[in-house]
């Protein structure tokens, strides 16, 4: 019996030296002024960057074997961060984790194939990059989001003032609470949502080919909408006061345009899609979103 | 020769001194402040450090927005372009081969310009002409090229091959869906615009691929 357990002791103990021996933490520190310029780089593994207390950058990063290394340098006001595989490294053995903390005045690039792209509470400029990569922005203001991913879904929430540009293949594309001077999705195939006011004298364009479009907004939303699709139907719950000149044939259950609010602040909405369904629906009281 | 083919044919005769060219270019003031800035950028980009040498991956890009274009045909033999193209351009250019990427860029904006054209004169209509069957000489490579693409992916990331190939047969479908409303209703800007997503939704894709495998 007690054989038994110490054997099973001794296993776990192995299992958990070798975990420890495989998977290292690194850490920097980079003194940098206003407005600099993070780039991370990493072909496996996650990134989270988040606001830091005073102008430094930290970088923790969790390697996962031996097979990986992180450069680092720093240019001036620009820090580069990368994950450099060596010899043999796969996907499993080159992943590198790293939680990363800027000034909330950073600018900012993360590029992953696989891994969570993670960026909040900053008002520098965003971009994110990745295949198969997850991308989870929120709290931005003031600022260009930029986001590109092949099937990786994106999820957009509480982004102000913002310049935002998100191109994605087949991954959905979530967004709540964004507005700014110019919102614009394009996807292939994944559904685009999105849930808010669509702000004050903004452009917002969501296009798909064959994803569905949903746009939920509420009573005093201001707005030029235009929606359409070639071969998919459009559902409109809100009444809009019609226009009397569009660009496109408005046949009825593919396409409708109309105007709602006070037309000094209005926004452009364009919902346009080739074989999806548009839905713009009234946000009900019950589901504050 | 007409605007389109002008610009096509400076990826063959880079300086524009071919008969047609000529002729074109006495007559077209647009083509003719194109060929200038052109000449304005080789004549910079001799003044750039030769040390600073466009990376591989620089040439990769080029070749593939290239052959999107239509602008250049693939090789009979895939010969790897940084070796083989950078070598050549590198004997002919030296320190101007910088121009090659902002030339390339250059001629992508212009030819995208004339493509959206909405004006219904004669030479936009014409340029539509023009782009519908450069379109169709593109969906007619596209074996080719995306073949070139899920190579690279299979080469450098076979995990994620069959992900690949289910988003290029998803584009190449909302090009073909698009190009088919473009042919229905030329006029129709919505459409155009379809169809200019779907293209840089393509490109993206290639992008990601290419970046995939630069670790």
């Amino acid at each position: 019996m007690w054989s038994m357990r110490a054997a099973k002791l001794v296993a776990i103990g192995v299992i958990v030296a070798g975990t420890l021996v495989a998977e290292s933490r690194k850490e920097f520190h980079f003194a940098v002024g206003p407005r600099a310029g993070v780039s991370v780089m990493n072909p496996y593994g996650s990134i989270s960057v988040k606001p830091s207390l005073n102008n430094t950058v930290v970088v923790n990063a969790i390697l996962h074997s031996d097979k990986v290394e992180v450069d680092n340098s720093q240019t001036g006001n620009r820090v580069d961060i990368q994950s450099h595989l060596l010899a043999g490294a796969d996907a499993d053995s080159g992943r590198v984790d790293y939680e990363v903390l800027v000034p909330a005045d950073s600018s900012v690039t993360l590029h992953s194939s696989t891994g969570t792209l993670h960026a909040e509470k900053l008002h520098g400029d965003v971009s994110l990059e990745g295949a198969g990569a997850s991308v989870d922005v929120r709290d931005i203001s003031d600022a260009h989001v930029h986001v590109k991913t092949m099937n990786g879904a994106v999820n957009l929430d509480n982004i102000k003032n913002g310049h935002v540009e998100v191109d994605s293949l087949s991954g959905d594309v979530t967004m709540r609470g964004v507005n700014g001077p110019l919102v614009q999705v394009v996807s292939t195939s994944g559904r685009i949502s999105y849930m808010g006011d669509f702000g004050n004298s903004g452009e917002y364009r969501l296009t798909s080919h064959s994803g569905d479009i949903e746009a939920t907004i509420p009573d005093w939303t201001s707005a030029d909408v235009s929606a359409r699709s070639v071969r998919g139907e459009v559902h409109d719950d809100i009444p809009l006061q019609p226009k009397n000149h569009t660009w496109f044939p408005v046949d009825k259950g593919r396409a409708f345009a109309g105007t709602m609010g006070r037309v000094a602040v209005s926004s452009t909405v364009v919902l346009r899609t080739f074989s999806g369904k548009i839905h713009l629906r009234k946000r009900s009281e019950k589901n504050n979103n | 020769m007409n605007c389109v083919e002008l610009q096509q044919s400076l990826a063959e005769v880079e300086d524009a001194s071919g008969v047609e060219q000529r002729a074109h270019l006495r007559a077209c003031p647009a083509c003719s402040a194109l060929v200038k800035e052109l000449d304005m950028i080789v004549a910079a980009a001799s003044d750039l450090p030769g040390a600073e040498e466009p990376s591989p991956r620089v040439w990769n890009s080029i070749e593939i927005a290239l052959r999107q274009e239509g602008l250049i045909r693939p090789q009979a033999s895939r010969l790897p372009l940084p070796s083989y193209a950078a070598t050549s351009f590198a004997v002919r250019w030296g320190a101007a081969r910088w121009l090659v990427p902002v030339a390339a860029m250059l001629l992508l904006a212009v030819g995208i310009y004339v493509r959206r054209g909405a004006a219904p004169g004669p030479l936009a209509q014409h340029a539509s002409k023009a782009a519908v069957v450069a379109n169709s000489a593109d969906l007619n490579d596209v074996d080719l090229k995306d073949e070139d693409l899920m190579q690279e992916v299979a080469d450098n990331a076979p995990a994620m091959k069959s992900q690949y190939e289910e988003n290029l047969r998803q584009v190449n479908e909302s090009i073909r869906d698009a190009q088919g409303v473009v042919d229905e209703s030329p006029n129709d800007e919505d459409a155009r615009r379809s169809l200019m997503d779907a293209y840089q939704q393509k490109s993206m894709l290639f992008e990601l691929a290419m970046d995939r495998s630069q670790p």
